[in-house]
């Protein structure tokens, strides 16, 4: 019954999609108007149906669909039922499915306040990307297969005809143990989701300007809204799912340069270089080719990141699926990147005529300085990812390319990128003497140089510390700087206090500044990373009940073990209890998690953050004679790489606030008000 | 203060500072550092792409005393990296090298960058003819060329990750498809890395004895030990792998270290799972003959050669190992 809703949902997405891509080229070549809002309600309404019909299938434990035969149980608890939906391939390409219609829906909207060609020429691209993954749907990846063959928990063998006859298992095997171990994990997905299909609305106004043979800047204006809301989950969903593998995964860290982790990181290094080169061109006309290209590889690398997530091919700790899913995916990448650039080369005679950046010594300098750099570091991160693949496909040899070969490379565009970031926001536009931006940057500079060697003096010599202290400080006395200059001229005219001023000064030129909030939220994350890598203390111990070790200050007491069982899991784990440094008093309770049908645990991580620092503790054994092998770990400040990811996120979502304000004054004005 | 006093204070000032600062950094006390730095470079070969001071396992523990022991020796990085490759390889290094076919890969990123600025001058110097209306045939023939170089490469890339896929769907990573009898036609490097992949495998024994026996054949002992010694440990190796596993820990124990009564000790734990095994008792006889216990070794060989089991080519092996014992020759 579910299934065949289910069913009919993804069969009225794709229709709707097929007829969206029809009508919209009609519009989109000028011949005449086509009614563009029923095919894109039918794309809305299937997804929103099927995902309906795959929340109640999950609500009613119903095991005849053979997605939730292998993907949930009965006992599988509040809200990780709910995200079991995108937990394995088939329910993410579902999600993917809402939320390129919820993108489609708001490109329809604005085509629907002003109905042109490039609007329809973009629906029909949105339409093209639909079709693909509906399409998936209803193939090699079909959420709504029915079970035909159960087993004892899960299912054997299904069938895609949501009529044919079934056979129930009993149970499912539950979501992968990691997946349903923290909230974080439940909403991790939907957020980096509209992230990555955010990214499709820029791509379908290049594409769709391209194809129409309009490029100018007015694709850009209309792919703002899209771009910015898509960068900020984007960002959000990298910086949670950092937290959660900090959280939960037995490693310990917060980001590994695993494959899937750097097929998250690639789209944003783009994105974010888009971001500013898309100022550029709307300032100064400049980069239009430029934006075009970066548009159509952040697209392609949300692609490559999904063929990376989930076909399987690089084993890492995220690759929880492996499907026939891979090898259409990667044709689906090859058909973009030729389509795309194959259609940008023959536009490319219209673009030619921009104008060139005259003084590098001037924002738009820093901005190529800036996309330059962001580019190479996607590049790097690209390569890394993909070297070992394409090397042991050619050769037959397997090279690891890990941490040290990204850190080694990372580290110093990251401090170039953060320099930058120091001079960029102080140097006006189309030019500047060098004599002025010095005067603007030499104050923070030594700001910065001592703030660092109070660092040196006071905490550590670590180089890597230091370095990332004096730029850190730099950019924010460069920003700090400036925004108290410009109030305070205000005040001189105005004569407002400070406070009041600055927030005129913010409100006056929003964009400028919540790109600056998002400009000291990288310094923090800078700071944060900087800290966790090179300050922190590690040492592992065998402890018996009773034993006490001293560790980094903290006095740590093996009190007792435990087992408790929970609805969908037991836990057995160790108390723990931590006098801390300043004397006070925390109980920890490291254990592992097992869940039925999964035979191998997971270590659940036990954290006492503070201010300082966290104590991070994990249970790495423990056996029948309660004997506990521990790992303890502190992490000097880790909140600032929260607080530094989660204020990125929010400088991105103050901007696309402000730009809708910005834009409802002019929407009053075309209609005369 | 005129403005050309100021710049020369702000610019003493950082000039100072940053030689401060620099100063400070540069004469940090760096040993701990280093044996960490050092640690996190280097792979812990028995499991799945950790850093040996991040790992557990007793090998990651012993590989990082090691460290710490060279350092405080005053080795340099670059022989403390030798000495352990040297033992355990080039897989273990977490930095691929800067040779062979990863050298492009450390090489790439510079020629992107220099190419991305090279390709900003150029932009700079070159403005184009704006509006030229007879530039777009020629740039129609030009965007054709790069349209067909573009279509080119990506199918390249589609051949060669497609076949990868292939490859991988027969030799997969996962352990199921790997028949036991197909090992010998797959390297060292795929056998660790499959291992490695699939720690919790109930078959991973089985595999991990025939690396393990692979590189015992090899010499390469060093290798051979932590495969040997996982199998003796693994909760899913049978009795017969145990036993086997344990009989080459013996032997490298013997000949790699020369401690025959370890090697006799594992041999007696080999003896109490499988009571009677003839090449276990064989080679008990073997280690005590070269270790030049003549009198034990006759014994244990002459018993072994009573077994009314014995096939007639064990027979012929240890009655010809018998008559060298009982000629006093130097074992071979």
């Amino acid at each position: 019954m579910l299934a065949f809703l289910g069913t009919i949902g993804v069969a009225a997405a794709l229709i709707g999609a097929i007829l969206l891509v029809v009508r919209a080229s009609v519009v989109a070549r000028g011949k005449g108007g086509a009614d563009l809002a029923g095919p894109v309600k039918l794309v809305v309404a299937g997804s929103m149906t099927s995902m309906a019909a795959m929340q109640i299938a999950l609500a009613l434990d119903d095991f005849s669909i053979a997605y939730l035969a292998n993907n949930h149980a009965t006992a599988t608890p509040f809200p990780f039922d709910v995200a079991t939906a995108w937990a394995a391939l088939e329910g993410s390409i579902l999600l993917w499915g809402l939320v390129l219609a919820g993108f489609t829906w708001m490109v329809f909207t604005a085509y629907r306040r002003a109905p042109d060609r490039l609007g329809a020429a973009a629906l029909a691209v949105m339409g093209i990307v639909a079709i693909f993954f509906f399409g998936l749907m209803t193939t090699v990846a079909n959420p709504f297969e029915v079970c035909v063959a159960a087993a004892e928990r899960g299912c054997l063998d299904s069938s895609p005809f949501p009529w044919a006859t079934a056979d129930v298992p009993i149970d499912g095997r539950g979501p992968n143990p990691l997946l349903q171990n923290h909230i974080f994990m439940a909403i991790h997905p939907p957020l980096l989701y509209l992230g990555y299909v955010g990214l499709t609305v820029p791509f379908a106004y290049a594409i769709g300007a391209l194809a129409i043979s309009v490029p100018g800047a007015e694709w850009l204006r209309r792919s703002q809204r899209g771009t910015l809301i898509a960068w900020s989950f984007l960002t959000l969903g990298i910086v949670i799912g950092a937290w959660w593998a900090y959280e939960v995964l037995s490693w310990g860290g917060y980001w590994a340069w695993d494959p899937v982790e750097n097929a998250s990181f690639m789209p944003w290094l783009v994105a974010t270089a888009f971001l500013h080169s898309a100022l550029v061109q709307q300032r100064r006309g400049m980069l239009q080719a430029w934006n075009f290209v970066l548009v159509i590889s952040a697209f392609a690398l949300t692609i490559l990141g999904t063929f990376i997530t989930r076909s399987g091919t690089i084993a890492s700790v995220h690759s929880f699926t492996q499907s026939a899913i891979g090898p259409t995916l990667l044709g689906f990448l090859v058909l973009v990147l030729v389509g795309s650039f194959t259609l940008f080369a023959q536009r490319g005679h219209l673009l030619a005529s921009a104008p060139r950046v005259e003084n590098m010594v001037s924002r738009e300098g820093t901005f190529l300085a800036n996309n330059l750099l962001l580019t190479v570091f996607a590049f790097v991160v690209l390569i890394g990812t993909m070297f070992p693949i394409i090397l042991e496909a050619v050769t037959g040899t397997r090279v690891g390319v890990r941490g040290p070969f990204f850190n080694r490379l990372s580290v110093p565009l990251s401090f170039l990128l953060l320099l930058l970031v120091g001079i960029g926001p102080v140097t006006p536009w189309g030019g500047a003497t060098p004599q002025l931006v010095w005067k603007r940057i030499r104050g923070p500079l030594v700001a910065g140089l001592i703030a660092g060697l109070l660092t040196a003096v006071t905490v550590t010599r670590n180089g890597w510390v230091v370095i990332t202290v004096v730029l850190g400080v730099f950019v924010i006395a460069s920003t700090g700087a400036l925004l108290v200059g410009q109030a305070g001229r205000r005040r001189s005219k105005t004569g407002e206090g400070l406070a009041a001023a600055i927030a005129r000064v913010t409100k006056g030129d929003a964009r400028f500044w919540s790109g600056q909030l998002s400009h000291v939220g990288v310094v923090l994350v800078a700071l944060g990373i900087s800290f966790a890598a090179n300050l922190s203390q590690h040492q592992e111990v065998v402890m018996r009940e009773g034993d006490q070790v001293v560790f980094a200050g903290h006095t740590i007491t093996y009190r007792a073990p435990f087992q408790q069982r929970h609805p969908g899991k037991t836990s057995s784990g160790i108390r723990l209890e931590v006098v801390r440094p300043n004397g006070s008093r925390v109980t920890l309770e490291p254990t592992h998690n097992f869940f039925p049908g999964h035979p191998n645990g997971v270590a659940t991580p036990a954290v006492d953050t503070r201010a300082s620092g966290d104590l991070y503790v994990m249970l790495l054994t423990l056996d029948e004679n309660r004997v506990a092998t521990v790992e303890l770990d502190t992490s000097p400040m880790m909140w600032v790489l929260w607080l530094g990811g989660l204020t990125v996120a929010a400088g991105g979502f103050l901007s696309y606030r402000n730009r809708r304000q910005e834009r409802a004054p002019a929407r009053a004005e075309a209609v005369g008000v | 203060m005129s403005e050309r006093t100021r710049n020369l204070i702000y610019g003493g000032l950082i000039v100072a500072l940053i030689a401060v600062v620099g100063f400070l950094i540069a004469t940090n006390p760096t040993e701990a550092d280093r044996v960490s730095r050092l640690g996190a470079s280097i792979m812990c070969p028995v499991c799945q792409g950790e850093a040996i001071i991040h790992s557990p396992s007793e090998m990651a523990r012993e590989m990082m005393d090691l460290i710490e022991e060279r350092v405080g020796q005053g080795a340099t990085d670059q022989q403390i990296i030798d000495e352990l490759t040297a033992s355990y390889g080039q897989g273990i290094l977490l930095d691929p090298p800067v040779s062979g076919p990863t050298l492009i890969l450390w090489l790439a990123p510079a020629i992107a960058l220099v190419a991305g600025i090279g390709a900003i001058v150029w932009w700079r110097r070159h403005p184009s003819d704006p509006g030229d209306p007879t530039a777009a045939p020629a740039g129609r023939t030009r965007t054709a060329v790069t349209a067909l170089i573009l279509i080119g490469s990506a199918a390249a890339v589609l051949v060669a990750v497609t076949s990868f896929l292939q490859d991988r769907d027969e030799t997969a990573l996962g352990v199921a498809d790997l028949q036991v009898e197909d090992l010998d036609e797959v390297s060292n490097q795929t056998l660790e890395a499959v291992i490695a992949a699939n720690l919790d495998h109930p078959q991973i024994s089985g595999m991990r004895l025939a690396l393990a026996d692979r590189y015992r054949e090899e010499g390469d002992y060093r290798s051979a030990f932590p495969h040997y010694f996982a199998v003796v440990e693994s909760e899913t190796s049978d009795a017969g792998q145990r036993v086997a596993a344990l009989a080459g820990l013996a032997w490298i124990t013997w000949d790699g270290n020369g401690e025959a009564d370890t090697a006799l000790g594992l041999l007696d734990r080999a003896l109490e799972i499988q009571p009677g095994s003839v090449p276990v008792r064989f080679l008990e006889g073997r280690i005590l003959h070269c270790s030049g216990q003549s009198d034990r070794s006759e014994r244990v060989l002459s018993d072994l050669l009573q077994e009314p089991s014995l096939t007639v080519e064990w027979k012929q092996i240890v009655s010809d190992e018998l008559a060298a014992v009982e000629a006093r020759e130097v074992c071979a």
